[in-house]
């Protein structure tokens, strides 16, 4: 297992002095859950190693761009994955901007106390996810992870509309009670 | 804290990456100036960092990552990313906004009451535009069929639904009409995204449907 620090440490070592063993530890630990993210939105297993490659080589292109204290290591390699299934599913279009200005250039100032809380975002999350019911996890997971808007969730889970949204803002809105509370 | 927030459904599509890309450019938008909405992406992406944090392995090939060391030497560690430089006449624009600005775009004036700007966004079921009203004039009276999202990214308009202000955000209120008025002060600037063509139901609109629908104007 890599900790949420020493994944940010890896990720400091290719930005300072392009560190080809923190880039093959970092590899070796999400590379293939960033695979089985792709795989989960329908893509074969060949094209989400592809995919799981490429996002890893934008983490050693990127990695100077990477700030600890906005995301952790996994919500950037998220962002950096999701982009680069959009373009997976765009294919032929202009490419989005893999950076996620949201965590490279958002101004810092009117949240200026707030930034070091941004790092123990994630950390909080992880734990509140796991107190969350199948139920609500199931549509957490679906919207995340296999590119679904609302309205196709709830045509797989054979849900009305109304209820995949309730669930949805239910979750979220656990979460966000849980995180608000910490950040007043 | 905006007074008009965008859905938070919205934001969780966004963060997810499932919307497209014109409704994703408002939503961008809309985070750019909204540190309240700015917090709750933040969020979502962080959910996202723990759902792949915790998601099964998936095999790789031996040569996957041998595969993918071979590359690096292809590829440079980039420089700290810099903010893209803002263009002239256009420093009211959040920069998620930048990379769909051309040198050289300028306003065209439509029916003598206000300047569009058409932008290029990819996917052809929506239309995506800047618009610039100046102070006391609005839109003609329309309504939607499809969703409309609006951003003010400048000044401010008022209409049946309240007041609108920068960062702010509207979806469009369906078979509603309505009748967007620009504040005092600056000239108001939003970005709006139409799923379909609008319809203008005030007088003039029997002769200026038809204009509308050819995306004339």
């Amino acid at each position: 297992m890599l900790s949420a620090d020493e994944a940010a440490d890896l990720i400091e070592a290719i930005a300072s002095r392009q560190d080809r063993a923190a880039f093959a530890s970092l590899f070796r630990h999400f590379a293939p859950r960033v695979k089985g993210f792709i795989m989960r939105g329908g893509t074969d297993a060949e094209a989400a190693q592809e995919v799981a490659q490429e996002a890893l080589i934008m983490v050693w292109r990127k990695a100077a761009s990477f700030d600890r204290s906005r995301a952790s290591a996994a919500t950037w390699i998220y962002t950096i994955a999701r982009n680069k299934r959009i373009d997976l599913l765009r294919r032929g279009q202009r490419p989005i901007d893999t950076e996620d200005w949201l965590l490279v250039h958002a101004p810092e100032s009117e949240d200026a106390d707030k930034s070091i809380l941004a790092g123990q975002t994630y950390t909080k999350v992880k734990e509140l996810l796991t107190g969350l019911s199948t139920d609500q996890l199931v549509v957490i997971q679906k919207a995340f992870f296999e590119d679904k808007t609302h309205t196709v969730i709830a045509d797989e889970l054979k849900l009305p509309l109304g209820t995949v949204k309730s669930r949805i803002r239910l979750a979220l809105g656990r979460l966000r009670e849980a995180l608000e509370k910490d950040e007043t | 804290m905006s007074r008009h927030p965008a859905p938070e459904e919205l934001l969780l599509d966004y963060a997810a990456g499932a919307l497209s890309p014109a409704p994703a450019l408002a939503v961008a938008l809309h985070v750019a100036l909204d540190p309240a909405a700015r917090r709750a992406v933040d969020r979502l992406n962080a959910v996202g960092g723990a759902l792949i944090e915790d998601e099964a392995e998936a095999s790789l090939d031996d040569a996957a990552l041998d595969q993918a060391m071979a590359r690096l030497d292809q590829v440079a560690v980039e420089p700290r990313a810099v903010p893209a430089v803002l263009q002239p006449g256009f420093e009211w624009a959040p920069p998620p906004l930048l990379p769909h600005l051309r040198p050289g775009m300028g306003w065209r004036r439509i029916l003598g009451k206000f300047d569009e700007i058409r932008l290029d966004v990819p996917g052809d079921a929506y239309r995506v535009s800047l618009l610039r009203l100046e102070p006391g004039h609005g839109l003609p009276e329309h309504k939607h069929p499809g969703y409309e999202y609006t951003v003010c990214l400048q000044g401010g308009y008022t209409d049946a639904t309240g007041r609108y202000t920068v960062g702010d955000f509207a979806v469009g209120p369906g078979d509603q009409r309505h009748e967007p008025i620009a504040d005092a002060g600056d000239p108001c600037i939003a970005l709006i995204v139409v799923e379909r063509p609008i319809v203008l139901t005030g007088p003039w609109g029997r002769w200026l449907n038809p204009l509308v629908h050819r995306g004339i104007i």
